[in-house]
């Protein structure tokens, strides 16, 4: 103990010595400012209580006149209070019965602040992102290792060394599409040893449909994304429409802004198509109620809470929470720009409830699946291209101006019926057949729409008023008009005020924060942290950029290049930062690789694992999109919850292939995720999350060893490995080269031979438990198979599969 | 220390890190963060049984029997003679007052009748004025002197997924963690073979009311908090059992392979995580003989029968519940909640609260009774309630023989037994329409208490968890979770211990 005490003495020594250097420059944004709002701000902070009290959010406040003394004196800094009262014994600052008091270390750095006149400055991510100056990449140098290797060498260390081709195959697509890569690609890449080998890989994997799976996932986390309602019942709800889409826009690149702009305001664009107001679903996404007796105003009121709230942690990394009851604490948020931001969120058409009714409120018709989505897209562009053709035609040709002027008017659809008429000069145009094929083809597929919840407008927009501490029911003056924060940009001239308009603020240039948290929940996909370690808070009180200049660096060349997402992820992962070996390095201590001195290495999320099992043992199904999936769950689970009149409170598992789909289209209750899924730290989807933790359970072991699927995955890559080899020694190697992009090491093969040896002995004196091992799961089984011998590679397969040869990322 | 090597390692790993950012010199943001909670989330963990966080504890463990949808305080516990005068005649306006009340009444056609309950009261001695407690809760009333009975509990939710994600959460909206995630965080576990947080489900014959995994899920806090599901159909635990055909021995070497496997990944790539993964594979290993031992009642003679009921032998019955419970906190698991649904009674509450009563009134009084037998019930904590209470007036139609009743969150009955609350005492009152919270001299205070100021004889559902997180030695303003910039409380920005009731 003593040691330990005496470690830390020493770092406190260090670190107090490293502050006292006088000097370097004091940076307020990034030094002072949190202590300020970490320390002072609840009192004398944006939502200061007493008029009286000093303002120590703005140099104005801070050197107000209070009469016969200054908080901060600028002129003459030795008379300022703040530093008088933060050194007094008898009346300090913070007061001693405050929780969180000050440090030493703290007190040098405000009194050197104060000192060198007290200045103060916008908190960072208030301020626009810009490229830094005077800074020179090379040709085709790559902006993530300019700034992560100056950071380095400041430190007087290296990049790690790179990892291993197939390590790094494995882990790119890992990244980008969430499982391995399929052996071909795989071997292809090992066998080009062109410099180009690597971008043609990761090309490869950004073109796969499966990486617009794997990145939906993230967006759907944040989104709160479910199959249910998610309260009280928590009935059925028809919007997964919008999971396909999300999957679709990431597979077809869709510029981010546009990614934003549809599912805030895809209904108010001009001529909306139909996908543009599917993606409105996130408009819809939130929690809602069909309780018996509940209060609609009340609902109302908590649904827009909900959008606010969501709102701020997706697009600007900032919890807005606080402002619904009070002016912000820490961040210049006013609780009136709380419910300006609601005013755009509080006037769509639905109810506040949602009789517990699959569908309610304003919904679409649309595409029920990935392959029905491919389709109409393809019907949509032949009408287009038909109808351009169809009007130089007419503009070229004989036609009675009536006939031309009733063309002119028609939209788009009433012009294809038209194309498509049985009379003159229709049916003597050339496009006339095509056009019967594509009314028939669209009206074929239009049969098979599912029902989507969407955004929509009232006419007359509700009034929004500012509710005192958030009670729906105290209102207060006059009704707010929609608006914007103000601290992070006004709303770009002539932009509407509404929902369209909130997108145009969002993905203007000049918006300090969205850039910036798009760039950073991508950073995290790739390297398992993001650059703020605090996605969800770019706040005064979140965490600072680890590579500030970096960040911007991104967030700048990402909005230039036309916020095009695989190219930014090209960057990352094509970045000698990405490809270091993720060992752990004995000459840099950093735990949590802040400097990014090593690969990223983490646990793989719930999806991926069991993705991963159902890919290695040749049962996932591919087939895209589509209503919720259930695969097999413990019985009774949801019935032990549901209440009664509930439409999900029995759970029926699939039959055939829908019980191996990935696990993106698990179906989602809210109430009550697949317990593989919340057992490996995937949220509930009640509320945003940019974030999962990574905890490391006895639970996750005992799922990891024992679920039937898990067991169904085991027995079936056994008889994988049996069938393409009859040697031990290469069904051992495939195991590995699926799982591990790599052959077994000696250690690992004698572990593994030893269960195997154990097994086939016990096997083969229990014929009967063999068999049973073998018959788990619906999946058919290879009766040629040698029982003892399948059964004996089930248990080495289930135990590589739950080791982290195969959870991790690394 | 050096007996436990991975332990060993684990310490040294920490020591050099925090060696390393030291030397690294990083910005006093990063150096704060070392501080934050999620940092230190494992050294809470560490913390002795009984010691607390903040100031000593009383107790060490909580049982806490959840009754969802609202018991009627009218027909349980709170006695109100007058009302038989009152019966049918409509609530006189001044009593509520402007209250809001549900959907589901606001506009019924027969108004607001004021309905008594058909059930009689006896007072029991306790060491106080006595307790009125109906007939419904025979077995109940004869741990009275063992009860604190606390009849000022209040709301202001009035449906019951705000209002049980309320209690539960500390707010009605989803999205925060659970009274026994709090714990979790904070107290860690006493036993390495169980996980420190136990939710067990209780049959019912009247379903109603849906729970939801937030009630015991963790919201922004890492999910290792959250408890564990113990349930009575299949496995107890999820996936404990080894597929057909694994015996126990085929998994020792099957955990020999694993653990030899994961040495390789640490071996190349040194993150501790990997140890940390070892070790909870071998406390799977022993939970899947614990588990099922725990479960086996054979082990408890017939006078354990005879004190729960013979129910008790029903898997899944709140009997069996409780007679886990009691077995779990013998082990060491300090956090053990029981849901108990089927207490909403808009229509038919005779029916449904004299099934309800009869599951649960044998166990909860075996419970007492049994803990205290074995000297336990000093330092555990029961609390038995639900989400709120329900209305004075009749819901649907009212006869002598049958009636319903609305949610009421303006007043409802808790009771708290042992881990250093005072025994055999009420709390608070009533006016004479078990309407509102009253004085001691059953006027209704006027203005109505809130939440943002305590007032003395009141229990706002903040204050009640303010209390139990002081009982077990935790300081409810100062066990904070840092999310989005801001430090979380389960009381939000509100609670009172109410120290009145502590022994």
């Amino acid at each position: 103990m003593k040691t330990l005490f005496q470690i830390v003495a020493f770092f406190l020594w260090i670190v107090a010595a490293g502050f006292a250097q006088e000097g370097a420059p004091v940076d307020f944004a990034r030094q002072i400012l949190p202590i300020l709002s970490d320390k002072c701000f609840v009192c004398h902070g944006p939502d200061a209580k007493d008029e009286d009290l000093v303002r120590l959010d703005s140099f104005a406040g801070a050197t107000a006149d209070l009469g016969d003394y200054q908080a901060i004196d600028h002129l003459h800094p030795e008379k300022s209070e703040l530093v008088a009262r933060i050194d007094s014994v008898d009346d300090p600052m913070p007061p001693v019965d405050f929780d969180k008091q000050l440090t030493e270390q703290e007190r040098a750095l405000l009194r050197r602040w104060v000192n060198s006149g007290g200045q103060y400055s916008k908190h960072w991510a208030f301020v626009a992102p810009v490229k830094a100056k005077g800074v020179k990449l090379e040709t085709n140098g790559n902006p993530i290792d300019y700034w992560v290797g100056s950071q380095l060498k400041a430190k007087g260390i290296d990049f790690a060394p790179a990892a291993s081709r197939p390590i790094l195959a494995r882990r790119a697509a890992l990244v980008l599409t969430g499982l391995p890569p399929e052996q071909k690609l795989l071997d292809a890449f090992l066998a080009d040893k062109s410099e180009q080998a690597y971008s043609r890989f990761i090309d490869e994997l950004l073109a796969d449909p499966r990486f617009g799976e794997h990145q939906a996932r993230y967006w759907l986390d944040a989104v709160r994304y479910g199959d249910t309602h998610g309260l009280h019942l928590d009935n059925r709800r028809g919007i997964y429409p919008y999971r396909d889409w999300v999957v679709k826009a990431f597979n077809d690149n869709l510029p981010y802004d546009d990614f934003i702009t549809w599912q805030l305001a895809g209904d108010l664009l001009p001529e909306s198509t139909l996908a543009q107001r599917v993606a409105t679903g996130f408009v819809r996404m939130n929690p809602t109620t069909g309780e018996g007796g509940a209060i609609p105003l009340e609902f109302q009121a908590k649904n827009n809470f909900d959008r606010v709230e969501t709102f701020g942690t997706v697009f600007l990394g900032m919890s807005l929470n606080c402002a619904r009851c009070h002016t912000h604490k820490y961040d210049p948020i006013k609780q009136r720009e709380y419910y300006q931001l609601l005013a755009f969120f509080n006037s769509t058409a639905e109810p506040s409830m949602d009789r517990n009714a699959y569908e309610y409120g304003t919904v679409e018709r649309a595409p029920e699946d990935q392959d029905a989505w491919a389709n109409w897209q393809l019907l949509e562009y032949a009408q287009e291209t038909l109808l351009a053709d169809a009007d130089k035609q007419l503009k070229a040709g004989d036609i009675d101006s009536a006939m031309i002027a009733n063309w002119k008017k028609s939209s788009d659809d009433e012009k294809l019926g038209l194309l498509a008429g049985a009379s003159a000069p229709w049916l003597q145009m050339d496009g006339n057949a095509n056009a019967k094929l594509i009314q028939s083809r669209k009206s074929e597929a239009v049969k098979k729409f599912t029902t989507t919840l969407v955004a929509k407008d009232l006419k007359e927009p509700r009034k929004t008023h500012v509710l005192r501490r958030g009670e729906y029911d105290l209102p207060m003056g006059e009704a707010v008009t929609p608006g914007v924060i103000e601290v992070m940009g006004d709303l770009p001239e002539a932009a509407p005020s509404n929902r369209l308009g909130l997108a145009q603020w969002l993905t203007s240039r000049s918006h300090p924060l969205t850039a910036r948290v798009m760039v950073n929940q991508s950073w995290q996909r790739i390297f398992g942290m993001g650059l703020v370690r605090t996605p969800e808070d770019f706040g005064v009180q979140g965490r600072q950029s680890t590579h500030p200049e970096l960040l911007d660096w991104l967030a700048v060349e990402f909005q230039e290049q036309g916020w095009d997402h695989k190219q930014l992820l090209r960057t990352m992962v094509t970045s000698q930062t990405f490809c270091q070996s993720s060992a752990r390095r004995e000459d840099v201590a950093d735990s949590e690789n802040l400097l990014f001195a090593r690969g990223p290495s983490f646990r793989l999320d719930a999806e991926v694992l069991r993705d991963v099992g159902l890919w290695a043992s040749g049962l996932l199904d591919s087939t895209m999109g589509g209503e919720g999936v259930k695969p097999y769950q413990p019985p009774g689970m949801w019935l032990a919850m549901a209440h009664p009149g509930s439409n999900t409170k029995n759970y029926v598992a699939d039959k055939g292939p829908r019980l191996y789909r990935r696990s993106l289209y698990v179906y989602w209750k809210r109430t009550s995720p697949h317990p593989m899924m919340t057992l490996f730290d995937a949220p509930s989807r009640e509320a945003s999350c940019v974030r999962r933790s990574t905890t490391n359970t006895s639970l996750q072991a005992l799922a990891l060893l024992n679920e039937t699927q898990r067991i169904e995955m085991a027995r079936t890559l056994a008889a994988r490995l049996m069938t393409e080899s009859d040697q031990d020694a290469k069904r051992l190697d495939r195991l590995f080269q699926i799982l591990a992009c790599r052959l077994p090491t000696e250690a690992e093969r004698n572990a593994c031979d030893q269960l195997l040896v154990s097994m086939l002995a016990r096997f083969g004196n229990d014929k009967k438990a063999a068999s049973e091992l073998v018959s788990y799961g619906e999946a058919p089984g290879n009766k040629k198979l040698d029982v003892v011998q399948q059964a004996a590679w089930t248990q080495v397969a289930a135990t590589v599969l739950a080791s982290d040869v195969a959870i991790l990322l690394y | 220390m050096s007996e436990n090597p991975i332990r060993e390692f684990e310490l040294l790993t920490t020591r050099r890190q925090l060696f390393g950012k030291a030397a690294l010199g990083l910005g006093t943001a990063a150096m704060a963060s070392l501080w934050q909670p999620q940092q230190v989330a494992a050294g809470l963990n560490e913390r002795e049984p009984g010691i607390g966080m903040h100031h000593p504890a009383k107790a060490k463990r909580v049982i806490y029997l959840f009754m969802s949808g609202g018991p009627s305080h009218h027909d349980l516990w709170d006695y109100k003679p007058k009302l038989k005068e009152m019966a049918g005649k409509q609530l006189p306006d001044h009593v509520r007052d402007g209250q809001r009340i549900t959907g589901m009444t606001s506009n019924q056609k027969s108004g607001l009748p004021v309905c008594p309950s058909k059930y009689k009261f006896k007072k029991y001695d306790n060491h106080d004025k006595g307790v009125y407690v109906s007939e419904l809760l025979p077995h109940t009333s004869t741990v009275v002197k063992d009860l604190c009975v606390i009849k000022s509990t209040f709301t202001e939710a009035i449906n019951h997924d705000p209002a049980i994600t309320y209690i539960q959460t500390g707010s009605q909206i989803p999205g925060r963690p659970s009274l026994g995630a709090w714990l979790s965080y904070g107290l860690g576990s006493m036993n390495e073979n169980l996980p420190s947080y136990i939710v067990m489900h209780a049959k019912t014959r009247f379903p109603e009311q849906s729970l939801f995994n937030r009630l015991w899920g963790t919201g922004f806090m890492p999910s290792q908090h959250q408890g564990m599901l113990m349930q009575s159909q299949g496995d107890p635990v999820l996936y404990l059992s080894n597929p057909r055909g694994v015996s126990r021995k085929d998994r020792r070497a099957q955990l020999d392979t694993l653990t030899a496997l994961n040495q390789e990944v640490h071996r190349k790539f040194a993150d501790p995580e990997v140890l940390a993964r070892i070790k909870q594979h071998e406390m799977a290993f022993r939970m899947q003989a614990s588990v099922p031992e725990l479960m086996d009642l054979s082990s408890e003679d017939e006078k354990t029968f005879e004190l729960y009921g013979e129910n008790a032998k029903q898997p899944g019955s709140f009997a069996a519940c409780c007679l886990n419970a009691r077995r779990l906190a013998e082990r060491g698991v300090r956090n053990i909640q029981i849901f108990h649904r089927g207490w909403d009674a808009h229509g038919n509450l005779p029916r449904e609260h004299e099934s309800q009563c009869k599951d649960i009134d044998q166990g909860c009084a075996a419970l007492i009774k049994d803990l205290k037998q074995r000297g336990m019930l000093e330092d555990t904590l029961v609390v038995w309630g639900g989400e709120f209470g329900r209305t004075v007036y009749c819901q649907g139609n009212m006869t002598d023989a049958n009636y319903g009743r609305d949610h009421h969150p303006r007043c409802f009955t808790v009771w708290m037994a042992g881990g250093g609350v005072k025994s055999g005492i009420t709390y608070g009152q009533t006016d004479e329409y078990g309407y509102n919270i009253a004085d001691a001299d059953g006027v209704a205070l006027n203005p109505q208490p809130t939440k943002e100021a305590w007032t003395p004889g009141t229990m706002h559902i903040h204050d009640l968890n303010a209390t139990i997180l002081h009982l077990l030695g935790i300081d409810h303003t100062k066990l904070t979770y840092r999310y989005q910039g801001r430090d979380f409380r389960l009381t939000d920005v509100h609670g009172h211990v109410i120290h009145d009731l502590i022994a």
